[in-house]
């Protein structure tokens, strides 16, 4: 190990560098603090190091963490020993997933923030209101929607809450499949829409989106189109003079100091070096796994059980989300090709199913969207033959002819659903890796079904000649959304962090990443979580390092 | 220790004509070679022998200089630190399973007929990829049926896999692959299944290669979405004003 001098004490230290701690970084360095960010994958340059390579991207993992050198594992329940599994890995590096994913960026409902005044007491679930409503958030929706870019058409979608603008940019045309998508809904009278994603097709804030290439989803983009924090808001940061970025450096601990403040974060660089940051302000933004990972390996002799847990409720109350589907194809014969594996991942989809109708048999809802089959190696196709002449037929004759409609699962939180540290399995560095306890609640399945189900009959009004659903078994981390392990609340007794994100027990302590939510939402979480870290990051700012109070009250 | 960020490009896109093996066995490569035969046969389209996916699986498991290519695809990216350490001990691995899978598939071979599995006709080697893979020979999907299915972690990775799996899922990402890595040779795998793919790596990096020509030409948002036409607050948007058509 290596000696290296301590870095000098700044304002705020920001640990991950992904959706949020890339608007933590613009916001609070543009309001004029001095912030370290610090990110434990490398720095990839996206017109550099990103290309259409299927093999690369999809099947070697190139830019998600190696699951040998930091595994992860999972179980059903307490008794079960936890079996390593690539559970919801998702990238770890500058830009964290906004490098890979396709961009779904819904609106949240006014429903999501009230499950629990809405629906009561749910047998086996531990549904909780958040803190806020969803009038607190949508100045802040809006401010992601335009700084990040986000397409998409105001009005399209009848069922969303109040906006105060429109969209900065459009979407791109329909699809095939996703025309075929709209039509079917207007035959069945569902509102279909272009689902909000992330990119943009002009050019805002000087944006070059050139890329109509079609890898998309997984892959890395190469031009401007996706809205990435490694492409926007870190080079925003970064162009404010006020923030330092330190790629490849992993944070191991949360420090305390004596007077009940953290005062900073342990790292070891990329040389073995271990090195101590100290800041004013610690904001953790590593994702609800992760950053839960770090709060328990965070023990202290004033917090033996991991830094801000006096609640014990670090880590519980995870929630995962589940992307289902169903996949139809189309006759090679007599119909016209729906290329399913072109298109920037979503085109057309619809909220109609989002709010609760008991008369289904479950409470809450799902997205519902038409999305990519993705390219040649890896086409979404459950029961692909393996092997011999099957093989070759199928791929020949459905390859362009199938198309596939998805669905975001809204599970409902359970407090022994969690993360902890694994007692036996180690990372590259010997510190233990997060265990995943996860079994899906009767709820779960039964909003699989009805919404797989409702699928299923959108893809044979679209024509389709043959359907493959696929429905819930258990929970695999394949959506990359994670929530809930430090849910935000008003009582700490009841809650790891209040309505702004800052611990009870640490009051320097911020966690700006889904850790907070206390119920999943039904809609891809990244838009939520970002306005939410932008909202945090304005009463870091502008209240808490200016030693101003501001609480919220309960929400009616 | 150097970033992912910073790996060099080394060596040059793999030559799919090579018949020099950089791992195999002269034997194994030609048990590989008609293993890879049956998996996507050969008919009126080329198969797995023609797209040369047995120099892609050689080149793959002859250590970690095949892994990644570059992203311009001139070349191969040279590891470094921990995960080349990582990938060095995956190879590893898969070496062992392969030679044993080669060995096993052979031994099954001359036990009931009495020749290596190279030798054999495609019946019998279809009876034994029947016994080796422990399932019948896949049958053909079919159209006008309803085939449910439970949430799956698709085997995207490699990690792990026992030798049959593997075999398969190499198979197949060897024909598919950009011919950078050796297989799908003249991109012959593509032209089968009809996928315009780009001509080069180097041509997804720069707006070369679109496929806009893929999407809706002759629409309107609002015939698509009849809810436009009645709500007042914002315009209903023409052809926009979309660059990069």
């Amino acid at each position: 190990m290596t000696n290296k001098q301590k870095p000098e004490a700044v304002d705020v230290v920001i640990v991950g560098l992904g959706a949020n701690g890339g608007t933590a970084a613009k916001v609070l360095s543009e309001a004029g603090l001095k912030v370290v960010g610090i990110e434990r994958g490398p720095w990839l340059k996206n017109d550099k190091h990103y290309s259409g390579d299927e093999l690369k991207f999809v099947n070697r993992n190139y830019m998600w963490p190696d699951s040998r050198l930091t595994p992860r594992t999972v179980r059903r329940s307490e008794n079960d020993v936890a079996e390593p599994y690539p559970f919801s890995m998702t990238p770890q590096l500058v830009g964290g997933g906004t490098n890979h994913w396709a961009g779904w960026v819904p609106r949240p409902r006014e429903s999501d923030f009230m499950l629990r005044s809405l629906h009561g007491d749910i047998e086996g679930a531990s549904l909780a209101d958040w803190p806020f409503r969803y009038d607190h958030l949508e100045p802040y929706l809006t401010k992601i929607e335009w700084e990040f870019g986000v397409s998409g058409i105001a009005g399209a979608d009848k069922t969303e809450p109040f906006r105060s603008k429109p969209y900065p940019s459009m979407p791109l045309p329909p699809t095939r499949w996703g025309k075929k998508f709209y039509d079917a809904c207007n035959t069945m009278g569902i509102n279909a829409f272009p689902i909000p994603h992330a990119s943009v097709t002009n050019n805002l804030k000087g944006r070059n989106p050139f890329n109509r290439t079609s890898f998309w989803n997984q892959y890395g983009d190469p031009s401007g189109a996706r809205s990435n924090t490694a492409t926007t808001f870190i080079p925003e940061a970064l162009a404010t003079g006020n923030f330092e970025l330190r790629s490849d450096c992993f944070v191991r601990e949360v420090k305390m100091g004596k007077n009940g403040k953290a005062t900073g974060v342990i790292y070891i660089d990329d040389d073995g070096a271990e090195i101590e940051q100290d800041a004013k302000v610690v904001i953790l933004t590593l994702g609800a796994i992760e950053s839960a990972r770090l709060m328990l390996m965070s023990k202290s002799p004033q917090f033996p059980d991991g830094i801000a847990n006096s609640s014990g409720l670090v880590g519980k109350n995870a929630t995962f989300h589940e992307y289902l589907f169903a996949i139809g194809f189309f006759d090679k014969e007599i119909d016209d090709p729906v290329y399913g594996w072109a298109g920037n991942y979503i085109s057309g989809g619809t909220m109609d199913f989002y709010e609760t109708d008991e008369s289904r048999g479950y409470i809450g809802g799902s997205i519902t969207a038409a999305s990519q089959t993705c390219h040649p190696i890896n086409m979404v196709f459950p029961g692909r033959p393996l092997w011999g002449q099957a093989l070759k037929d199928s791929d020949r004759t459905f390859f362009s002819y199938a198309m596939k409609i998805g669905l975001i699962l809204h599970d409902l939180p359970q407090e022994a659903n969690r993360v902890d540290l694994d007692p036996n399995v180690k990372d590259y560095m010997g510190l233990p890796v997060a265990r995943i306890t996860h079994k899906a609640h009767a709820n779960d399945i039964a909003m699989g079904k009805w919404q797989v189900d409702k699928n299923v009959e959108i893809l044979e009004t679209a024509g389709a000649r043959k359907t493959i659903p696929v429905y819930l078994d258990q929970m695999t981390g394949n959506t990359c959304h994670q929530h809930g392990t430090a849910r935000m609340g008003f009582d700490p007794a009841k809650s790891v962090l209040n309505e702004w994100c800052q611990a009870h027990d640490v009051e320097n302590l911020f966690v700006l990443d889904g850790s907070g939510f206390p119920t999943a939402t039904g809609v891809n979480p990244t838009l939520t979580m970002m306005a939410n870290a932008w909202r945090c990051s304005d009463f870091i700012s502008d209240y808490y390092l200016k030693g101003r109070e501001m609480r919220l009250s309960q929400p009616k | 220790m150097s970033s992912k960020a910073d790996w060099k490009t080394i060596l040059e896109p793999v030559d799919p004509d090579s018949n020099e093996p950089l791992f195999f066995s002269r034997d194994e490569w030609n048990t590989v070679e008609a293993l890879a035969a049956r998996i996507i046969p050969t008919d009126h389209d080329p198969g797995a022998k023609e797209a040369r996916v047995v120099v892609f699986i050689d080149r793959y498991l002859s250590g970690i200089n095949y892994v990644f290519a570059s992203a311009d695809g001139s070349g191969f990216l040279e590891m470094d630190g921990k995960h080349a350490y990582s990938w060095r001990a995956r190879i590893s691995e898969l070496q062992q399973v392969y030679r044993q899978g080669i060995v096993d598939v052979d031994a099954a071979s001359r036990e009931t007929y009495g020749k290596n599995f190279a030798d054999l006709d495609a019946d019998s080697q279809d009876a034994i990829m029947i016994k080796i893979s422990g399932k019948p020979k896949p049958a053909s999907v079919n159209l006008g049926t309803t085939e449910p299915s439970t949430t799956f972690f698709q085997f995207s990775s490699d990690d792990g896999l026992p030798f049959w799996p593997a075999l398969c899922l190499h198979v197949k990402q060897g024909f598919y692959a950009d011919p950078v890595y050796g297989g799908n040779k003249d991109r012959m795998a593509w032209k089968m299944i009809e996928f315009d793919g780009p001509k080069s790596l180097k041509d997804t990096m720069d707006g070369t290669y679109s496929t806009a020509d893929k999407f809706v030409d002759d629409y309107s948002w609002g015939d698509l979405i009849p809810v436009l036409q009645a709500q007042k607050e914002y315009p209903v948007p023409a052809k926009s004003d979309i660059i990069y058509k």
